[in-house]
């Protein structure tokens, strides 16, 4: 999906309309990912100045989940479930497969830009293991050949 | 002393007054609610395992060390996190709590490295202690598997190291930083295998948020931080608790020794003023006392563009006394005199006040608060009736409003600003009075209600305005004010301040400040609760510094808020000893204990102890000295560690003094700017080198002790003692205590202060007597010191420094966190990182306007004179303002200054001086001429010239 | 020392008690200058007044003028 360039006052005017509410890093983060794919360092200061934090917290929040990016995803985004419940239903296989198939290892991105690949640590479709997520449609009860015509779709 | 081990008792004390009995270990202890089991443990004599508790901060529960057993209870809890209950029974070492520990150390082992022989934490390790206290022998993982073993050093700050290779990531630093400090500079950042501590946005310390204090090396356990002199020197054998001896904060630290070598500076969690916390300053910049410009022997010289000749002690105080005899006998008793110092102990300047006053015979001796705080003396004498703060630092702590006017905290006093920070961040107000926006107006989890940005020099027509709002909204605690004050007196003064004129409508016009800013701000000081005012310099050093102090003191007076715990009006004393040496009679008025010297029953107990007739006339303060001088009538002058020459205002005025004189004595650790001008230079000892007290600014009196012999060979007291004797007054002390109980029997509210007594009790705050055997935190609790509180009216005086069409700016100056006064000691220690020159802030609209760039060269200049520095282009400072430090001696900022001063205490106006700005290809005439003079005059001559 | 400075310095504090309105401003003066400014200073400024005292605002003028004579000086 095609994400907007980072432009601080931009940046600003998605943080002030935030800030008032309680708790405002989580949905300000949210929400410039959502317009700009990923949390840039840029980020940061703005962010802290205006929440009246350290730059310090506002790193450790933004690194502390996984979900927000530092760098710009592909157009199509993978996430595999390496959890428990999708191990013992053979997901470190499939996991194997399409880093193999992608030639990336975790949270990389192939070089056309087309497909980024992350680990997942629970989709919550533990009845229908192994699970993935493609572009966040859930996808349950994934094998070889559904992760293949997944990838190639991706492709 | 050996190495002082404070006991960590885990988890911060419960200030609870219901208590719970409950047993530990078979030990029955009573503790108060709230209290942690961990902690309740130590009160029984039982440590519990620990890694991630220290008591300085919140309890954390991550390092699952701590684990105990509760008797009907499932599981095993963590200890620091738990409370403790009525009647339970705790056990901390079974069988299965002893499996866990030794399990979870064997996970940390397991990505630590083993050198712990050659670790620079060897011996002072807490994760070794608990490898030992838990019986670690194997490691059952290897060490082959992922691990951090690699993760490089950060090296940048100049004064600890953090390697995050040794690190447990337990976040007691991260912790400490938040809760101890307040700067939130420390994150953990990622999770889980990944996590690690980073500064700021994983920053090197030195680029980070960090501000050096220390508190993040203190907390903790491992190597991972650790001072560097720790690393090239090794670890400590013994303590020495002392006092340290740069702002009026007076923390107590610990100097950790190697035999006469100092290792690091440990702050003391004793310590009243400081409770266990530190700053960049007296932490870690103590390197000067070591430095290779201390000046440690004597010398002497004929004119000041001679070349210093070196002299034994013996030549060097005999031609003190033989050149201020014959100067007395060619001039007069009163063409001599002597300046004491804030940065000495309280008994040197005791002597040095004694020497002139019994020695030379005339009461010309002044101290450098002259140029801070003496309007505080006078100000706060007048109304109350005691020239010192009210309250003690702790206080602030039940504060629901701080006031804060011309002072900076986080800069100036930056372990109180981290207290008062704790204190805003539960909930406590804050109303900021500053031309500058200060750090505290706006920082991490700290907000001010209220920044009143008001003009430089248009304090008192604020203050009044704020009283104004009082009075006529019918704010004023009138019970109060009739139970206290001089009711009468209060009617005349609320009927002034009412008075449309003073109205914020009406002084809006003159500070620049929105009336309903003003307004809200007098509201919230009124009615928010516990209102405690505390101010700076920012506040003294005006042509109506005085009028501001007393001003301040109504303001409290209207509104009850004086004379029980969280209110109050407390000077935020520049210098460690400034207190102390306005109390030790360093003004040319009073002897000790503020005690005007006309007063003949006074002046008769100090000639019946002192066996000489003393003058009961005033003598010169310290400006009135130097004009004194420039008219040819005052020729002689002895200086103890102050450096007029950069610290005094209008520099060309104080350098045409000294040069005027016969005889300059300056007494100091280094070849100071005022030196360039002395005949006779005498070496001084840094507080490391002599025992002694100093008083800080909540009046509490502190020992200094020695952990090293002088360097020069003399103490600061020895040489006064011996300058006296030549003189032929002769002085009998085998040891500063024998000082100190000489100013007790002097001095009514010392009158229960002994070495002994501070031995004892650690520190005392005078009053100390026997109406207050253990001294007085809190003053003016049922009753003025003065009887009733007096209210002074406080007509607005413009100062007679404007702006005009030459100079369309007004200059205001300050202090910055990591350099100190005129910097003598924090320039020569590292750190200069964080500041090596002094800059000009200025708006970004004047700078646009004068064509001036960020960190170009400008020309300050004045009616008085000019001088160049950089630029720096923030909104700090309000358009028309600019501001800059004094710490370095090339900046010369006071040549700027005029010699305008306060009414009544003739206090430089500093803060006040009208200015244009324009840029600059670098230093001026003044600054190349005075660096010549300068060079040129510190030259020691070789021993064979 | 020159009476010029002195002069600016007594007239700053005759506004002060000037504007008390409980206290006689030519004795709070007086009284301020006798505590806190040395002989010297005191002996200048009163020669100073004797002369006619140019400059110095009239309430301080009394005040100097009731200086001398008073006390030591």
């Amino acid at each position: 999906m095609p994400f907007e360039i980072w432009e601080d006052t931009r940046a600003q005017a998605i943080i002030t309309a935030h800030a008032g509410h309680e708790g405002a890093m989580l949905p300000i983060l949210h929400a410039l990912q959502a317009a700009f794919g990923l949390i840039p360092e840029a980020a940061i200061p703005l962010i802290a100045e205006t929440l009246n934090l350290s730059h310090a917290e506002v790193h450790g929040v933004v690194t502390f989940y996984h979900d927000f990016r530092r760098e710009l995803p592909g157009r199509h985004v993978l996430k595999l479930c390496r959890a428990e419940a999708c191990q013992a239903m053979g997901g470190d296989a499939l996991g194997a497969r399409a880093r193999g198939k992608l030639g990336l290892d975790w949270g990389g991105t192939t070089a056309d830009g087309q497909v980024t690949l992350d680990a997942v640590f629970c989709l919550g479709l533990c009845a229908t293991a192994p699970s993935a997520m493609i572009d966040g449609r859930l996808v349950g009860r994934l094998n070889e050949a559904r992760l293949d015509a997944l990838l190639e779709q991706a492709q | 002393m050996p190495l002082i081990q404070e006991t960590d008792y885990g988890t911060p004390v419960s200030k609870a007054e219901k208590t719970v009995t409950l047993t530990i270990d078979g030990v029955k202890v009573t503790v108060p609610e709230g209290t942690s089991l961990m902690r309740a443990a130590v009160d029984a004599g039982i440590q519990v395992p620990k890694l991630c508790a220290t008591d300085s901060v919140a309890a954390f529960g991550s390092c699952r060390l701590c684990l105990v057993e509760i008797k009907g209870r499932n599981g095993t809890p963590a200890s620091c996190t738990t409370p403790v209950a009525e009647g339970i029974e705790v056990s901390t070492q079974t069988e299965r709590l002893k499996q866990i520990r030794r399990g979870v150390m064997e996970l940390y082992i397991s990505d630590h490295p083993l050198d712990c022989l050659t670790c620079a934490a060897n011996g002072d390790c807490e994760l070794q202690d608990m490898a030992g206290a838990v019986g670690l022998r194997e490691v059952r993982y290897g060490y082959a598997g992922e691990n951090h073993l690699d993760a490089a050093k950060d090296e940048s700050n100049p004064y600890f190291t953090f390697d995050p290779s040794k690190c447990i990531v337990c976040s007691r630093c991260v912790r400490a930083c938040e809760e101890v400090q307040g700067t939130f500079a420390l994150t953990i950042d990622g999770r889980g295998f990944a996590s690690h501590v980073s500064a700021g946005i994983d920053q090197d310390f030195i680029e980070s948020e960090c501000v050096s204090c220390g508190a993040c090396v203190q907390a903790c356990p491992t190597a991972t931080l650790m001072e560097k002199s720790v690393i090239d020197i090794g670890q400590p054998e013994h303590s020495v608790v002392t006092t340290c001896a740069y702002c009026g904060v007076g923390c107590s630290f610990k100097a950790e020794m190697r035999g006469t070598e100092v290792v690091r500076m440990v702050p003391y969690k004793d310590g009243k003023a400081n409770h266990g916390h530190s700053c960049v300053k007296g932490r870690f910049a103590w390197g000067y006392a070591t430095h290779r410009d201390r000046i440690l022997n004597p010398m002497v010289r004929e004119k000041i563009s001679d070349p210093w000749r070196e002299v034994s002690w013996d030549e060097a105080i005999g031609h003190v006394a033989s050149e201020f005899k014959r100067i007395q006998a060619k001039y007069g008793r009163t063409a001599v005199g002597g300046i004491t110092s804030s940065r000495c102990t309280n008994e040197e300047t005791y002597l040095v006040q004694k020497l002139i006053r019994a020695g030379f015979g005339n009461n010309n001796v002044d101290t450098c608060a002259r140029v801070c705080h003496s309007p505080t003396g006078y100000g706060l004498k007048e109304t109350f009736g005691t020239s010192a703060g009210t309250q003690d630092f702790d206080s602030v702590t039940e504060a629901e409003v701080v006031l804060i006017i011309g002072a900076n905290p986080t800069d100036a006093h930056p372990v109180f600003a981290s207290q008062m920070k704790r204190r805003l961040r539960a909930g406590a107000k804050l109303i900021v009075l500053d031309p500058r926006r200060i750090d505290l107006v706006r920082m991490p989890h700290v907000e001010a209600s209220h920044h009143l940005q008001l003009k430089p020099g248009t304090n008192v027509a604020l203050i009044t305005a704020l009283a104004h709002v009082i009075v006529t909204e019918g704010l004023a605690d009138e019970a109060f004010v009739r139970e206290r004050c001089d009711w009468d007196e209060f009617q005349d003064w609320a009927a002034f301040v009412a008075e449309a004129r003073n109205s914020p409508e009406a002084v809006s016009a003159i500070t620049g400040v929105p009336a309903d800013a003003i307004r809200a701000a007098a509201r919230l000081y009124a009615t928010g609760g516990n209102a405690a005012i505390y101010y700076g310099l920012g506040v003294t050093e005006h042509s109506q510094g005085t009028t501001m102090v007393m001003g301040m003191a109504n303001l409290a007076m209207a509104t009850g808020n004086i004379g029980r715990r969280g209110v109050g009006v407390n000077p935020l004393r520049g210098q460690n000893n400034v207190q102390g040496a306005c109390d030790m009679g360093s003004f040319p008025h009073e002897f000790t204990g503020y005690r005007h010297i006309s007063d003949d029953v006074t002046r008769a107990t100090f000639e019946a102890l002192w066996g000489v007739t003393l003058d009961a006339e005033p003598g010169l303060r310290i400006p009135n000295m130097l004009d004194a001088a420039v008219d040819g009538s005052f020729k002689a002058i002895y200086i103890q560690g102050e450096d007029i020459a950069q610290s005094d205002p209008d520099t060309q005025h104080v350098v045409a003094g000294l040069e005027n004189m016969e005889c300059v004595v300056v007494q100091d650790l280094f070849l100071n700017e005022t030196a360039n001008f002395a005949h006779v230079f005498l070496p001084g000892s840094t507080f490391l080198e002599k025992d002694g007290t100093f008083t800080n600014a909540e009046r509490r009196i502190g020992r200094v002790r020695k952990v090293m012999p002088s360097r020069s060979g003399m103490a600061d007291w020895e040489i006064t003692v011996a300058i006296s004797n030549a003189m032929g007054f002769p002085m009998h002390y085998a040891h500063p205590s024998e000082i100190m109980d000489e100013i007790a029997e002097l001095t009514p509210t010392f009158a229960g202060v002994s070495y002994d007594k501070l031995d004892a009790l650690g520190s005392v705050q005078w009053p100390c007597n026997e109406a207050a055997p253990e001294g007085t935190p809190i003053m003016h609790i049922d009753h003025f010191v003065r009887g009733k509180g007096h209210f002074v009216i406080t007509e607005y005086v413009p100062t007679d420094e404007r702006t005009g069409p030459r100079f369309p700016l007004l200059l205001t100056t300050g202090r910055i966190l990591s350099q100190y006064n005129v910097g003598a000691q924090t320039r020569r220690t590292d750190n200069v990182v964080w500041h090596h020159e002094d800059l000009l802030e200025i708006h970004p609209h004047d700078a646009e306007q004068r064509g001036v760039r960020d960190g170009d060269w400008v020309r300050l200049q004045s009616r008085a004179g000019g001088t160049s520095l950089r630029a720096k282009i923030t909104e700090r400072v309000a358009p028309g303002v600019v501001y800059t430090t004094f710490h370095h001696p090339e900046t010369q900022a006071n040549v700027v200054t005029t010699e305008f001063s306060d009414w009544a205490t003739n206090c430089p106006e500093y803060k006040v001086t009208a200015v244009q700005v324009s840029p600059s290809n670098g230093p001026t005439e003044w600054q190349s001429r005075y660096q010549g003079i300068s060079e040129h005059n510190r030259h020691i001559a070789d021993a064979a010239e | 020392m020159s009476p010029d400075r002195l002069i600016y310095m007594a007239n700053q504090i005759g506004k002060y008690f000037e504007s008390q309105h409980r206290q006689n401003a030519v004795d709070g003066i007086a009284d301020h200058l006798r505590k806190f400014w040395d002989p010297s200073m005191r002996r200048t400024i009163s020669a100073y007044a004797k002369n006619g005292g140019e400059g110095l605002d009239p309430v301080v003028l009394q005040a100097v003028r009731a200086l001398s004579g008073v006390g030591p000086t």
